[in-house]
């Protein structure tokens, strides 16, 4: 039989990673950990609340930062908005597929990803799903791994702007998805951080 | 007290599904996983911190021409062009875009630069056992950086910006793209061969009373 920390009043600092014994603490009052003096908590406080919040918010900003213009190039000047969507499709159609592949994931498939599966882990918490709870816990770490590559487009967005800066001939200008698209990135890191995997083993334990 | 170890002391939690542990009779040289959940608890100490000592130091040296020198260079109808990496931060914040100018600045500049540098303070205040006051403090945001730390994906961002603009046109590789991916390295040693456990032990063990 697995005994968890908790169940024996012992709470894990996130920091530092020392175990204490917490005790039953009063409404207003707070515990410090021994050695690096972060507040103690059994579980992430307001966890799921949190990342319910992040995760909505972040679900909003895809919406513009999907449909408006992240990046135009003007050459000779003319002008060409594209989305993220339309240069991923422009990439595939230049015979540059690999690329193409890469910015999709980056730019879509991880931030999609990202936010199916914290709804999926928030909702296993919350119903009590029958899902495993290895494979939870997989997932928990997947988007945890992949989270940091979505700023693969913004990066690249800051290159070319700089790179492609030649007068009359070529220029390279952000649009006003790359702002929200940065938003949704931040969002989902925050709403990844915020949940914690524990909760879905403390189901096995009631 | 018992020595400093990478290994926490007797018991440890899973920090991913909070299994108690017995960690007493570990053995040193293997990694430790839950058996629940299969998390890494502690990494195969194969070296002290002698290796991310001497990383931190030499991706500090290359801190500045990683961030200053061009990376890319590209040729167009005659006209040239370069981006640096502080110079796209700059461009960015010229067109507007101060909110993603701060944010790319955040993970590309700042927090490689601050995990470098407590990195290199932690390991030289374990090293010499002169701990400064705030000590918990420089640890706990050299972990923060760590995790801002993205300059893996920028290095991604570079490939890709010189596939997407080989057809376009001439497109060379510059010195600061030789900077930045010794860096890169420096940064990858840096956070491999760091014992976060070995560190807040040794403060423990000696931290004023
Ligand atoms: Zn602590
Ligand atoms: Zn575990």
């Amino acid at each position: 039989m697995s005994i968890s920390a908790q169940q024996r009043g012992i709470a894990r600092c996130t920091e530092c990673g020392k175990l204490s014994h917490l005790p039953e603490l009063g409404h207003d009052a707070t515990a410090a950990c021994p050695r690096c003096n972060t507040a103690l908590n059994f579980r992430k406080p307001q966890s799921l609340q949190r990342s319910w919040a992040y995760t909505i918010a972040a679900t909003a900003l895809m919406i513009p930062a999907n449909i408006l213009p992240i990046l135009t190039v003007i050459s000779f000047g003319q002008g060409d908005p594209d989305t993220i969507m339309s240069g991923v499709v422009k990439l595939w159609v230049a015979d540059l597929q690999a690329i193409a592949v890469i910015v999709f994931i980056a730019s879509i498939a991880v931030p999609v990803l990202k936010l199916v599966i914290l709804v999926i882990l928030m909702l296993v918490v919350q119903c009590q799903l029958p899902l495993s709870r290895q494979q939870c816990t997989i997932l928990y770490r997947f988007i945890h791994f992949i989270g940091r590559w979505s700023m693969l487009d913004l990066f690249m967005i800051s290159i070319l702007v700089t790179l492609v800066h030649l007068g009359n001939i070529a220029t390279v200008e952000s649009g006003p998805a790359a702002t929200a698209f940065a938003a949704v990135v931040v969002l989902t890191l925050f709403a990844a951080n915020s949940f914690d995997p524990r909760l879905i083993w403390d189901l096995d334990n009631d | 007290m018992a020595e400093p170890s990478h290994i926490p002391h007797e018991f440890t939690a899973c920090p991913d599904c909070d299994l108690l542990l017995q960690t007493a009779q570990s053995d040193h040289t293997l990694e430790g996983r839950c058996p629940r959940c299969k998390a890494v608890l502690w990494h195969a100490a194969k070296h002290t911190d002698t290796v991310s000592f001497a990383a931190a130091i030499s991706g500090l040296i290359l801190f500045y021409p990683a961030m200053t020198l061009p990376i890319l260079k590209l040729k167009m109808v005659g006209q040239h062009g370069s981006n640096s990496l502080l110079g796209g931060i700059y461009r960015m914040w010229l067109e507007q875009e101060q909110i993603l100018a701060v944010l790319i600045m955040l993970c590309s500049l700042l927090a490689p630069l601050l995990h470098l540098l407590l990195t290199a303070v932690v390991c030289f205040s374990v090293r010499f056992n002169h701990y400064p006051r705030h000590f918990p403090l420089w640890i706990k945001y050299k972990c923060l950086m760590q995790n801002w730390n993205m300059l893996e994906v920028y290095a991604m961002g570079v490939i890709v910006a010189y596939v997407k603009m080989m057809h376009d046109g001439e497109v060379t590789v510059s010195a600061g793209t030789y900077c930045l991916s010794a860096l890169l390295l420096c940064v990858i040693l840096c956070s491999q061969y760091f014992h976060e456990e070995q560190a807040w032990q040794h403060w423990e063990k000696n931290k004023p009373a």
